[in-house]
Order: C-alpha cells, then sequence, then structure tokens
C-alpha cells in the first residue's frame, strides 16, 4: 500500500500526523458470525497456508484448540470455548481469534518505534517488522491479547487482514475459505447492515440475547462479531470492556509531555543562571599545585 | 618550593566507578530517550540499529545502575540527615546566588547534594526492578501484561526525574569549579574545602595529599 494510505503511525502525535489525504476511505471490516461457526479450522489453516506460517507442534493439552494460543507463526486460532449450560450440558462456543483491527489501536498507541505500527485509511492495523525493535509494548498492551513475539528474530507478529490480497482486491484468505459463511468481509457500513439483519434474525429465532461485538472502548473494531450471548463476551475469551488502559494514557499524555517540559526547564535554568550567577571560583590561600607563574624570587636558592 | 595541601575528597575506587556509571549512563540514557520519544530514534544510533538499541539498553541499564548502587553505598555515610541542614535548605537562595556569608555551614555533602543521593537511591533501584520485569525476551513473559504497563509507566517517571537530577547533578559540578578535579583527580584544595563545605576539615579521618611544586 502507498504511504498516502497510511493514516496513524506509532511514534507520531498529532503536532506531526501522518498522511491524512485519504482518510475518508471507506474502511473495511470482517464480520465473524458465531451463530454460524461450526469451528472446522478451514480459516485457521488458510491463513497459515496464505502466510506460509507453520506453528510447532504443541502438546494435548484436553482441548481441540490447536495449538493452544496465538503466536508469531499462527496469527489465526479457532479458539474451542468449553461452556456448561444451566442444564449443565457441554457445548463449544468457537471464536474466530485474530486481531480486532482497533480503530483506536492501543498496540499503536504503545509502541516505542516510530512507523513500526501504522493503521491504513482502511482501517487495517499492520506491524513494519523491518521498523519492529521487539521491545514487546504492544504485546503487553493489546486488550486481546494478540501481538505475539517471534523467540528466533524478536518482532512482534499477528494478522495482517491479508493486506496484501485486499490491495488488489480480494478478501482475507480465512473469509474465502470459511464454510459455513460465518466469516464476511466487506466495509464496515455494509457489515453493520448485514449484522444488524442477522441478529434481528436470531432474535425472532428466539436468541434474544444475541448481539454485535464492536466494543466502542477501542473506537469500534474492523473485525466484529456476532455472539449468541453479547451480555457474556468473557465466555468466548473477549474482554468486556477492552481500552487502552490507564497506564499508557498517562504515559503517552502526561508522562511524556510533562517530562519533556521538566527536562525543557531544568536545562534553561542551568544555563540562565550559569549565564546570571557566573562562574563559583576558589580564591585558593595556598598556590595551586598546577600554578604555571613564574617563581618568585625567594623560590630561587 | 611550595607545598600544596591537597585534601582527599573522592578514592580511587569510587572515582573509577562515577566515571564507569558515566559512560554506561550516556549509552542507557540516549538509548532510552529514544524508546520514549520516538521521533529521537537517531539518539539511540549509538548502539547502531534501533534493533541494537533495544538490546543493548537493558544490558547498559543494569551496567548503569549496579555500580551507582555501589557508590552510594559507600557513600551513604556521608549522607545522612545533620542538623544544619535545614537552615541550609531554607538559605538555597542565598546558595545559589552565592551569598556566602549567608550560607549555613555544611560537611562533605550539602543537603542538596543530600535530596540528588536520595533520588538516585529510589530511581536505580525503581529502574533496576521494572527494567528487569519489561525485559523481552527473558523476564518479560513472567509477569502479567496489566503489571508491566505499569512497570512501564514507571520506568518513564523514573528515568526522566533520574535525567533531570543529572543534568542538576552537571550543572552543579561544573559550576562550582574544583569539583569535576575533584572527581577526576580525587582530592581539592583547603581552601575549596573552606568555601564549599567548611565542616569536612573538622572529619578526623581527613586525609591531606603533599604535593611538591618544583
Amino acid at each position: 500500500m502507498s504511504a498516502q494510505d497510511i493514516i496513524l503511525s506509532s511514534g507520531t502525535s498529532k503536532l506531526a500526523p501522518a498522511a491524512q489525504v485519504r482518510k475518508k476511505l471507506s474502511k473495511v471490516a470482517k464480520l465473524f458470525d458465531a451463530t454460524k461457526c461450526n469451528g472446522c479450522k478451514a480459516c485457521q489453516v488458510s491463513c497459515s497456508e496464505w502466510n506460509d506460517l507453520r506453528a510447532p507442534i504443541g502438546e494435548f493439552t484436553g482441548s481441540y484448540q490447536n495449538p493452544a494460543d496465538l503466536s508469531s507463526e499462527c496469527w489465526t486460532l479457532m479458539k474451542f470455548n468449553e461452556v456448561t449450560d444451566e442444564k449443565d450440558k457441554l457445548r463449544w462456543q468457537f471464536t474466530h481469534t485474530a486481531c480486532m483491527h482497533c480503530d483506536d489501536p492501543a498496540c499503536l498507541t504503545a509502541c516505542s518505534t516510530k512507523d513500526a505500527i501504522v493503521k491504513h485509511a482502511n482501517g487495517i492495523v499492520d506491524f513494519d517488522s523491518d521498523k519492529c525493535i521487539g521491545c514487546g509494548y504492544c504485546v503487553t498492551a493489546c486488550p486481546f491479547d494478540v501481538p505475539k513475539l517471534d523467540t528466533v528474530d524478536q518482532k512482534a507478529y499477528k494478522c495482517t487482514m491479508c493486506s496484501d490480497r485486499l490491495q488488489v482486491g480480494q478478501e482475507p484468505s480465512c473469509v474465502k475459505s470459511c464454510t459455513t459463511g460465518a466469516l464476511k468481509f466487506g466495509t464496515r457500513e455494509d457489515m453493520l447492515f448485514i449484522a444488524d439483519l442477522r441478529i434481528k434474525q436470531l432474535h425472532e429465532k428466539g436468541f434474544t440475547k444475541a448481539g454485535l461485538y464492536n466494543p466502542q472502548g477501542v473506537g469500534g473494531t474492523g473485525m466484529m462479531m456476532i455472539l449468541h450471548d453479547i451480555d457474556d463476551p468473557q465466555s468466548y475469551g473477549l474482554p468486556a470492556d477492552p481500552k487502552t488502559s490507564l497506564p499508557i494514557k498517562l504515559w503517552q499524555d502526561v508522562v511524556k509531555p510533562l517530562g519533556a517540559a521538566g527536562i525543557m526547564a531544568t536545562v534553561a535554568v542551568a544555563c540562565l543562571h550559569r549565564i546570571t550567577v557566573g562562574r563559583n571560583l576558589v580564591e585558593e590561600d595556598e598556590p595551586a599545585a598546577f600554578d604555571h607563574s613564574h617563581p618568585s624570587k625567594s623560590d630561587k636558592e | 618550593m611550595h607545598k600544596q595541601n591537597m585534601i582527599l575528597r573522592h578514592k580511587l575506587f569510587d572515582r573509577i566507578c562515577h566515571w564507569f556509571v558515566v559512560a554506561v549512563g550516556l549509552v542507557t540514557f540516549l538509548t532510552g530517550f529514544g524508546f520514549f520519544f520516538p521521533s529521537f530514534q537517531w539518539l539511540g544510533a549509538i548502539a547502531g540499529t534501533p534493533q541494537m538499541a533495544r538490546f543493548v539498553h537493558p544490558i547498559a541499564g543494569l551496567m548503569m545502575c549496579l555500580p551507582l548502587m555501589l557508590i552510594l553505598v559507600r557513600y551513604y555515610h556521608h549522607n545522612k540527615w545533620e542538623k544544619n541542614d535545614l537552615k541550609w535548605m531554607f538559605a538555597i537562595k542565598d546558595v545559589m546566588f552565592e551569598n556566602e556569608d549567608k550560607i549555613p555551614p555544611i560537611g562533605h555533602y550539602n543537603p542538596g547534594q543530600k535530596v540528588l543521593f536520595r533520588t538516585f537511591v529510589v530511581t536505580s533501584v525503581v529502574l533496576t526492578v521494572t527494567g528487569i520485569m519489561m525485559w523481552q525476551p527473558y523476564f518479560a513473559p513472567y509477569f502479567a501484561s496489566s503489571t508491566i504497563e505499569w512497570a512501564i509507566l514507571l520506568h518513564a517517571v523514573c528515568a526522566v526525574i533520574m535525567l533531570i537530577f543529572v543534568i542538576v547533578h552537571f550543572w552543579m559540578a561544573t559550576w562550582v569549579e574544583g569539583s569535576v578535579a575533584g572527581m577526576l583527580y580525587g582530592s581539592v584544595s583547603r581552601a575549596w574545602c573552606k568555601k564549599h563545605h567548611p565542616n569536612m576539615l573538622n572529619d578526623p579521618k581527613l586525609k591531606t595529599i603533599k604535593q611538591e611544586k618544583h
């Protein structure tokens, strides 16, 4: 994508923002309908195929979920959340787990490096591995626990929403391979419209708690989810109120400007003091050892 | 032939420690400043590349903080609060404007230096602890994300405070002439002591170095 498509960039502020001219381009989104997902893992496999990722074989830990978690080599994971209902009956709640492409991304806010995390005009949040230094700030900042550091090259990785495919007018590979139509892709506007229709349909069918997961704490997300029970996103492994955390906000919005002001003020006072008060010299009562002036007569024998 | 009596202020070991801390501290602060203000990433270029800066920063940081803590332990006995300290604090304006007859006499360190000492104790400990907590990939995986976020914040706050005090330290040391020479070569003149740290001359352990001038 061209540099003009980058509308938000890590390590920059509103004082010197990234290119804004294409800000009004329509935003894209992926819509995951948990009520249609059957956990076939086609999305997970096609993600690994398209992006050439092969996570190391893990160990069986008592779950169909495999691998256990997202990693630098697993950007899309089918989560098998095991839920017991009121009748003590076990059921799976599948979550298509990948980057949520937040409109106000905490990872980008926390990033320590200029341009290493960018947001494109179409809303996609992308990492530039060449610039990534591996500080791990994005890993700790993400409320969805998505970015992961690679153990070999020490860089952070996550789902790119197949930005290389989008660039040539294709949908993300996970959407392409979805077997049940649980994954859809289009403009955010269209996805919101489709989600609205589907949720109405679910309400009519008796799923009265069904709703759309598009958390506003992060400004809405580029991956929205239709859940059976919108009041309990935790049962899908999703945070109830994701947002950029308080320490990161304090760090960026308070400590940085105050710190800059404090450092500059100290230097300014020091310089002013030096110029006005001047040197603080000692009048030696004994001639100094390093005194190179001519010796007086009495010194000569 | 003159004999100049110089007074020992800093032992050789402490001087070596001090300048070692200065050297690695420079690397630590330049690289760290680049992470804090990404626009100043070029300051971290002292380490080569931004990736190397990230690798070097925690190691340089430890190499700065550990000898610093050693100096602080060795200088603790000079930095206990004394009865004249409060009076000196109230006379801070006279100190800054060199109204020398109005400055209460103090010993080896003045209360301003004692505040600096305490700041370095707190910040070096907090920077080390929080720095280890956020150190990727070795230690950070053992801590919860929410804990590391607070560690990052505290680390930045302490780094800024330490930097401000380092600037003050540099400012004062270069203002009071003879101090830098004292830290470089270890000794200061009797007149220097009388002017800046008069009670130091009452110290029974005072060591005079006799230097011969030819």
